[in-house]
């Protein structure tokens, strides 16, 4: 439990419930002239979660500063392991599924554990031409396969 | 018709050889989501979604849904099976509910009957699945007749039951819980409001009007959360396999856990029944009762089979009795059937009373497909849980990346838009995030999944009622379900005050 973690998501949280009432009194009311339109009920969720982020802001005035124990987090690996997964939901559609998986899990293999590059190679050429195989051809699915040019 | 046969109408559908297969990867799936750590049946189940999907496209809805559910539901109880493998056998649970099996499986597995623990275990689990079937069965026509006569209040205020339920047990800080379905909710009213056709939220980005797909965001908060959480934090398993030595267990061994698994399936299934509180109660409380039941309760956690026939019945049934809320209310209790119920949204199969009248080759084809899942999965066990373990070796290296590949496939392939990509990413970070600093995320996917039909009920009953919220309180059973909710957040409250211990609910 990181203090400081639930202090900055209780103001996060907080701001997303002002968003809500704020952005729902935007809403136009039904035309049925029914009592209740489509903006009662979104503006209710933010004010209850005002209310509960303010609870849980008060609450991490009150409870003890636990001196957690932090294991060394591996932030290189999950940076470079999130950043081409970006790069990989970025390219899907413009170099097709083989190339663009293909890339990402060699990429990714080889930075969960260096060397052994050949492993790597097969394993990611066989899971991503099998599964685009599989999908597109045999079951009729549709993936950008290749790129066009 | 009666009951009978309907049920065998569903075992005709359960035996078409395409559900049979279904079935049997469904479970296979599943014990291997149950062995390994890290993935649990919740994001097991949400990633083979899409799977599914694509390759029932091709039938007519009603078939395909029941095939895919079929699929599916293999996958939620097979995980129960597995998850008890690698608490005997290396004491990591691979799920939550089988926390309490590495007290005693454990123990006996050091003492060289590993292969009776986990013989015992399969058996029990099945002995479960079957018994709770059997509930299922006998409850099912009564309950969806009782839920017919529901009005919109009676289902607003039995899903806040539900909504109050999972918050109330489900991580160690209750507001935390609540702010987490009170989110889900919101993410809910994004998109076109289904009962007045307004934009809400939108901001005029086509992406949006059709709303967040829950799909999205239950892959990327359970298993991308995952994912991330491994690759940074990277925990060691040392520790060597035990040895599996013989598989059959001694007639002895079959006399000690008869009776507490009958005991753990019965407790197991009705606390399964209970919307919030799931399998890992269930197991919990089936150790606890076994140890007060047994003659010598010194023995527990030395290597007592009673401790592993109990618990691990008792998850099980917990597992069937779950589908009983989901399928003649149409109410979740739990995230896992959260997102079966997604999933049967997404064939335009509303779950509830009317699902047995309106698609009873879906419901009743699931319901024996369970029987035929169960026996298959005793079938496949006993000679194969020596198979099963070296999943356990499986390396990190590779296992992690396809995950994140398999995800990707799954969403693009249902959702052909790289914005529900980055949407996936988002999620698994904010998953990693929350999970980590006790922000439960199965009470913001059930709401995403609960929250447009809350919204409905509640907005038909006011139209009904002129606008007086008093419509929920003036109807006896809408009454009822306000003050259970009211109740489920109440009592763990007040325990919690009196310095009790509160068990959660965890789910993976």
């Amino acid at each position: 439990m990181s203090k400081t973690f639930d202090r900055y998501s209780s103001i996060v949280f907080l701001l997303v419930g002002l968003l809500f009432v704020i952005e729902s009194q935007k809403i136009s009311d039904s035309a049925y002239g029914s009592t209740v339109g489509p903006k009662i009920f979104p503006m209710w969720l933010g004010v209850i979660l005002i209310l509960l982020s303010l609870r849980l802001l008060y609450e991490t005035f009150k409870y003890k500063t636990k001196t957690a124990s932090e294991s060394k987090l591996q932030y290189k690996k999950f940076i470079i392991i999130l950043t081409s997964a970006v790069l990989y939901a970025f390219l899907l559609e413009k170099v097709g599924y083989v190339i663009s998986t293909f890339l990402f899990l060699l990429i990714a293999f080889q930075t969960m554990e260096r060397g052994r590059l050949l492993p790597s190679v097969i394993i990611a050429a066989v899971f991503s031409l099998s599964i685009y195989y599989l999908f597109a051809e045999f079951l009729g699915g549709s993936l950008p396969g290749f790129p066009v040019f | 018709m009666s009951t009978l046969q309907f049920l065998a109408d569903g075992f005709g559908i359960a035996f078409q050889w395409h559900n049979l297969l279904f079935a049997f990867v469904g479970v296979i799936i599943g014990t291997a989501v149950g062995v390994l750590p890290g993935i649990g049946p919740m994001s097991g189940v949400a990633l083979l979604i899409p799977v599914t999907a694509t390759i029932t496209s091709g039938m007519p809805t009603d078939a395909a849904a029941a095939s895919s559910i079929i699929l599916l539901a293999g996958v939620y109880y097979g995980a129960m099976y597995g998850g008890s493998t690698t608490s005997i056998l290396l004491n990591t649970p691979g799920e939550s509910s089988s926390v309490v099996t590495t007290l005693d499986g454990y123990q006996m597995a050091r003492q060289g009957r590993a292969g009776a623990a986990l013989a015992i275990s399969a058996i029990g689990s099945f002995v479960a699945g079957i018994i709770s079937l059997i509930g299922l069965v006998l409850l099912a026509e009564p309950l969806s007749n009782i839920a017919i006569k529901f009005g919109p209040a009676e289902y607003f205020s039995l899903m806040l039951l539900g909504l109050a339920a999972v918050s109330g047990l489900a991580g160690k800080s209750m507001t935390k819980a609540l702010m987490m379905t009170v989110f889900g909710l919101m993410l809910g009213t994004i998109g076109i409001d289904a009962v007045s056709g307004i934009a809400r939220f939108t901001y005029n980005q086509p992406i949006l009007f059709s709303g967040l797909e829950f799909l999205t965001i239950a892959v990327g908060l359970f298993a991308l959360g995952e994912v991330f959480k491994t690759v940074l934090e990277r925990d060691h398993e040392d520790g060597a396999i035990a040895k599996i030595n013989r598989i059959l267990p001694t007639k002895q061994d079959m006399k000690d856990s008869a009776v507490p698994i009958v005991r753990g399936s019965l407790l197991g299934f009705f606390i399964g029944v209970l919307p919030g509180a799931g399998a890992t109660l269930a197991s919990f409380f089936s150790y606890m009762t076994e140890k007060k039941f047994s003659k010598n309760p010194e023995s527990f956690g030395k290597g007592n089979i009673a401790g592993v026939a109990g618990p691990e019945s008792a998850n099980n049934a917990a597992s069937g009795g779950a589908m009983i809320p989901l399928l003649t209310l149409g109410i979740p209790g739990s995230g896992t059937t959260a997102i079966l119920m997604g999933a049967l949204i997404m064939y335009n199969i509303q779950p509830g009373p009317l699902l047995f009248d309106e698609h009873p080759e879906v419901a009743w084809g699931l319901i024996a497909s369970m029987f035929i899942g169960n026996l298959m999965l005793l079938v496949l066990n006993m000679p194969l849980v020596r198979v099963f373990a070296k999943i356990i070796q499986t390396p990190k290296k590779y296992l992690l990346p396809i995950i994140v590949a398999i995800s990707f496939f799954g969403v693009y392939a249902v959702q052909y838009t790289t914005f529900d990509l980055y949407l996936l990413l988002g999620c698994g970070v904010a998953g990693y995030l929350l999970s980590k600093n006790d922000f439960p995320v199965a009470p913001l996917v059930l709401a995403l999944v609960l929250g447009p039909m809350i919204e409905n009920n509640m907005r038909r009953a006011l139209t009904i009622s002129n606008g007086e919220f008093s419509i929920f309180f003036t109807k006896p059973l809408s009454l009822v379900f306000i003050i259970a909710a009211a109740a489920w957040l109440l009592i763990p409250m007040l325990l919690k005050l009196k310095g009790r211990a509160v068990i959660v609910e965890e789910e993976g």
